[in-house]
């Protein structure tokens, strides 16, 4: 193992019964580095992280934490991590002091320690004052800051988070987001999955995005642009649409798929200066009035979107199921347009 | 962090952090006060008024059958309301090994039992003549006893289930059977030879054998045998609980 990984995984397997959840998944985590794990709902991501927490016991393969085996040891690879789950697994009965030096207890920190750490963390997520609160009668976002401030009681290496910011308010969220940030420039590494694609896009170094059970793509998010030129495409809206407008855009020649997002409408293109001029001759054609007109390189939700072949009708399919993920709800919008 | 400790007196404080967590959280929880206290204290006025007997003689069986609900009742409160909202999930990613985890849990179980039992042994002796004639089969009775059920609670709990009811059910179907061929109601020394075979292999008999040795009554096996089968009881319950939720684990 390279003395810069902070994970490294080889060959990771999980079986449930016949089903393979997780395929030989191969990939590195290095320290200091703000990971980024993307799938749509059922890919694996959440069995990864089990594995990697050792929640779940492999099927096969490794995962070296700060150069520990979590299999075969799992108590000196424990002593790396903190883990923020994607639910807010706090104990409600107990104050949100009391949360945080039973976790102290956990990692058999000492007394005195542990209570500064637990003081300094309070005051750090603005949760001292309603120390001796019980839990169960905070909100949301205070459950999630007391479940992170719970993951940092042990001065971890590393930091799993498992949809950190889902459900939350825009200031938990802000406030969740900067501390990634502040802990990742003090040097911890950061594995963190995700369904908000552009929250990867901002914060991570790298992403891998894992599609039923095996990985699809590892990269830094603009690499992961630029490998897909297909995917560029020119915005325009105009003043008045008329109702034929998708169809008729989406005949121009060079166009490959036309969507509409609001009042304006994505033309996908490998050629963006040829289906500039066809739209400038659209507009004059039928006395359409130009608002924008831009040329748009891929973003990470369009890798994501066509590396894990996630399409509208599979989207309504998941939502039979479980419920709209971020993503499936915004391809969904489109889909309906 | 400071690596004060070695790693045994590490988990076992870690251990007992469990213990009193889980005293702390889920002693008072409305099932834990049903299936550990109002059950055997319910069956055993039900099966007990109206009976021409001595109260006194009718202690060893209270006290053995609140040993017996008391102490299997908490591992299957605790654990599947644990999985429910992913709390056991901090245990299992926290630096402490399966068997501390279950220690701790199991640790809270014969707190709990022995708890309560000690109720009716002082009830008995305050109020309706009971005697201790032998305060070191009174010690076993309770430290085996509750240790051998608190384990069976544990065990029953690796049952993949997210509510106390989940787990209950089944442990009921084994629980409430065994108050009938376990001499609580009707003395061994009465029953066929082979309901005698079947009720040596009942560890609550060895419970209620030894409740009624240590308050000066007759015991049909005799204490050697009630504490070696009640040892080697907790001894099976604690290591097949162990491999069960090591089992859940890997089905994890």
């Amino acid at each position: 193992m390279s003395s810069e990984s902070a994970i490294e995984v080889s060959n990771l397997t999980k079986y449930y019964g016949d089903l393979l959840a997780v395929d030989h998944v191969n990939f590195e985590v290095r320290k200091g580095e703000i990971f980024g794990f993307l799938g749509p709902n059922g890919a694996g991501k959440t069995t990864t992280i089990r594995m990697l927490t050792g929640i779940s016991i492999p099927t096969e393969g490794t995962a070296i934490i700060m150069g520990y085996d979590i299999k075969r040891e799992p108590i000196e690879a424990k002593e790396q991590m903190g883990i923020v789950p994607d639910i807010n697994n706090v104990y409600n009965e107990l104050s949100a002091w009391d949360n945080l030096i039973f976790t102290g207890k956990l990692y058999d920190m000492p007394k005195t320690y542990r209570e500064s750490r637990a003081e300094e963390l309070l005051k750090m997520f603005g949760l001292y004052e309603r120390r001796t609160e019980k839990v169960q009668g905070f909100s949301r976002g205070m459950k999630r800051r007391i479940c992170i401030a719970m993951a940092f009681m042990n001065k971890a290496n590393i930091l799993f988070l498992d949809e950190p910011t889902s459900g939350l308010d825009v200031q938990s969220v802000l406030i969740i987001r900067d501390l990634i940030r502040k802990l990742n420039q003090k040097g911890l590494a950061i594995f963190v999955t995700t369904h908000n694609i552009e929250e990867a896009n901002q914060m991570c170094d790298r992403v891998a995005i894992i599609n039923h059970g095996k990985i699809a793509a590892i990269d830094t998010p603009e690499k992961l642009k630029r490998t897909m030129e297909s995917l560029q495409s020119v915005e325009v809206a105009f003043e008045t649409t008329p109702p034929s407008a998708l169809k008729e855009l989406g005949e121009l020649p060079k166009v490959s798929e036309v969507m509409k997002e609001g009042d304006k409408f994505r033309l996908f293109t490998q050629e963006p200066p040829s289906v500039l001029t066809e739209i400038w001759q659209y507009s004059q054609s039928n006395n359409l009035k130009l608002v924008t007109l831009n040329t748009l390189g891929p973003s990470l939700e369009d890798v994501f979107v066509k590396l894990t072949g996630i399409r509208p009708a599979t989207a309504k399919e998941e939502t039979e199921k479980t419920g709209p993920s971020d993503i499936q709800r915004k391809i969904q919008r489109r889909g309906d347009q | 962090m400071d690596r004060h400790s070695s790693h045994y007196g590490r988990e076992i404080r870690v251990a007992w952090a469990i213990t009193v967590k889980d005293m702390r959280t889920y002693y008072t929880r409305p099932p834990s006060l049903m299936f550990g206290i109002l059950f055997p204290f319910s069956l055993f006025l039900s099966f007990s008024i109206g009976r021409n007997v001595p109260l006194a003689t009718q202690i060893p069986i209270l006290i053995s059958q609140t040993l017996f609900f008391a102490s299997s009742s908490i591992g299957p409160v605790v654990i599947p309301s644990e999985r429910a909202n992913q709390t056991f999930d901090r245990f299992l990613t926290s630096p402490v090994s399966l068997l501390s985890i279950l220690i701790g849990k199991t640790l809270a179980g014969i707190i709990y039992g022995a708890g309560i039992s000690v109720i009716p042994v002082l009830v008995g002796l305050a109020f309706f003549g009971s005697q201790i004639t032998s305060f070191g089969a009174l010690v076993a009775c309770f430290a085996l006893s509750s240790l051998a059920f608190s384990a069976l609670g544990i065990m029953f709990a690796s049952i993949p289930g997210q509510t106390p009811g989940q787990v209950m059910m089944p442990l009921n179907f084994v629980r409430i059977p065994l108050l009938f061929i376990s001499g609580v109601y009707s003395p061994i020394r009465e029953l066929p030879t082979w309901m005698q075979v079947v009720s040596m292999l009942s560890p609550l008999t060895h419970t209620v054998e030894l409740a009624r040795y240590a308050s000066g009554g007759e015991t049909f096996f005799g204490p050697l045998l009630n504490i070696t089968i009640l040892t080697i009881y907790a001894t099976i319950f604690l290591f097949m609980g162990i491999r069960f939720h090591i089992m859940n684990q890997r089905k994890e």
